[in-house]
């Protein structure tokens, strides 16, 4: 009873902040792009000339069709855009807010909230560059599918959260953490079917990698509706759903734990 | 109605000698050797009791590191105690550190935004009061400008001017009655003056012992962390001239 108010409590403590938080990452996002020329483009570019360039190698090297491998390759790199930059930037996210969090006791999930956000925000624009792709090259079969997104894109936010609050969290204990993550994610990045199929390493034996990895889960949701033109199974679902709700629970009981004595740390 | 209540409250820091640990550090000396980076532990506030009531204006005075800040810190929920109880009746509106916490890249008019949300403004309760703080901070058409290329002083203006447009029931205010030039201290202390008519309950931390004089009814000397006195502004600042001027007291 008394940990059921302390969290409705601290989420009416959110939600009373909404004006600040939501307004800072207007104010991320108009920064960034007010930077660059190209605008939304910008931010764009990077997975666009990765894609283009994989393409042309992958076509040559080994015949893989454009049209199949264009939008399957983008909407692997829009997906690990969002996951690196939660956990990456998220290892600042409590620095950055340093100042707030020494002047007003506001909750501190909102700062890894920014966070999120912002990579949500550029994870949106980059699947609707998918969308058209996949539109371009195959056709409007995908319509009737488009609506399981909603619930994939929303468990996927929670992980991002999740893995913002864990990376800013660690990293505020241990200052060498950013690094450590880096190299991970880079691990992480290629035991994750994004620039390969899942069946080739299943092909060779090595399924169980794509089978232990709920980055692969997650994929899976994303590029089933996106690119075969069909909702992702209930049971694919349901893990998605597992795997957020253990990233969610892990960050509660991370920050419940830390919340505190965060400020003494930084 | 406004209140405060510290029961045996102590704060410690417990921080590191050296410099902040590392995760290889953590594994490898923490675990398999002894650490030469060991924790240190800074007892900043011991035992602290202290009530006060709705139309209490409360002075807060010690040397250096005597733990002014660190209390104030505490009441406003910056800080939560290591051991004893903090309860707190009534919105809190705090005036310390205000120079910092701008968004550089942001323009002035959205910094006011952005510290009025946090003090717990809404866009519609925000649009009658932005032109009052535009106006008082004088900052004219800076505030078009991020505030990156802002002077100190303009920043404390913009910081004092958005801090200051409040309606506080309780208020706590840390050495901030000399901000900026001497035309806008004059302004600052006005405005100080009406917020401070205004609170309910105000805890002010000064090495200003003529302001706290005039403006307090009531001031706690802090010594090392304790209430060393608690009384009227008169007693308390009196004897705390005497501690001060005794011969061959130890350096604070």
């Amino acid at each position: 009873m008394h940990a059921t108010t302390a969290i409705t409590d601290y989420v009416a403590a959110v939600w009373r902040c909404r004006y600040f938080w939501f307004s800072l990452v207007k104010n991320d996002l108009r920064t960034r792009y007010h930077r660059s020329l190209l605008g939304l483009g910008w931010s764009l570019l990077n997975p666009l000339a990765m894609t283009a360039v994989l393409c042309t190698v992958f076509h040559r090297l080994w015949g893989l069709p454009i049209s199949e491998y264009g939008p399957f390759v983008l909407s692997g790199l829009a997906f690990w855009g969002f996951i690196s930059t939660c956990t990456l930037q998220g290892c600042r996210c409590f620095y950055q807010a340093e100042t707030y969090i020494r002047q007003y006791p506001a909750p501190l999930v909102i700062y890894p909230l920014r966070t999120a956000l912002g990579a949500g925000f550029h994870l949106v624009i980059a699947l609707c560059v998918v969308l058209a792709a996949t539109w371009w090259f195959q056709g409007l079969g995908n319509l009737g599918a488009l609506w399981s997104l909603l619930p994939t894109l929303l468990v996927l936010f929670v992980l991002g959260w999740s893995l913002a609050i864990l990376a800013g969290v660690a990293n505020v204990m241990f200052p060498d953490m950013q690094h450590l993550l880096e190299v991970g994610l880079q691990i992480l990045f290629y035991a994750t079917p994004i620039l390969y199929k899942a069946e080739m390493l299943r092909e060779r034996g090595q399924g169980w990698l794509v089978d232990l990895n709920p980055m692969a889960v997650f994929l899976d949701c994303l590029r089933h509706p996106l690119l075969e033109g069909r909702p992702p199974s209930l049971a694919l679902l349901g893990h998605a759903c597992l795997w957020g709700l253990l990233a969610a629970t892990a960050s509660g009981i991370c920050l419940a734990r830390w919340q505190r004595r965060l400020v003494f740390l930084l | 109605m406004a209140s405060i209540l510290l029961e045996n409250v102590c704060l410690t820091f417990s921080v590191r000698q050296r410099m902040r640990l590392t995760l290889k550090e953590f594994v490898v000396r923490s675990m398999f050797r002894q650490s030469r980076n060991p924790r240190v532990e800074v007892r900043a506030l011991q035992n602290v009791n202290l009530r006060i009531n709705e139309g209490e204006r409360v002075g807060i005075i010690g040397h250096n590191g005597a733990g002014k800040s660190t209390l104030l810190k505490l009441l406003a929920g910056v800080y939560p105690p290591t051991s004893g109880r903090r309860i707190v009746q009534g919105q809190i509106s705090s005036l310390f550190d205000i120079s910092l916490g701008f968004e550089p890249e942001a323009t002035g008019w959205e910094n006011i935004a952005f510290r009025a949300y946090l003090q717990g403004e809404t866009p519609r309760s925000l649009r009658e009061k932005v032109q009052p703080i535009a106006d008082f901070s004088e900052l004219g058409d800076f505030l078009n400008l991020p505030v990156r290329y802002y002077s100190a002083g303009m920043h404390v203006r913009l910081a004092f001017s958005i801090a200051t447009a409040v309606d506080p029931e309780i208020l706590l205010v840390d050495e901030v009655l000399s901000v900026g030039d001497l035309a806008f201290q004059e302004k600052a202390r006005a405005r100080m003056q009406q917020m401070m008519a205004r609170a309910k309950l105000i805890v002010l931390v000064s090495h200003d012992l003529a302001s706290l004089g005039s403006l307090c009814d009531r001031v706690v000397w802090l010594d090392h962390g304790t209430v060393r006195l608690d009384g009227s502004t008169q007693e308390v600042i009196e004897a705390y001239r005497q501690h001060v001027r005794e011969p061959g007291r130890a350096a604070a």
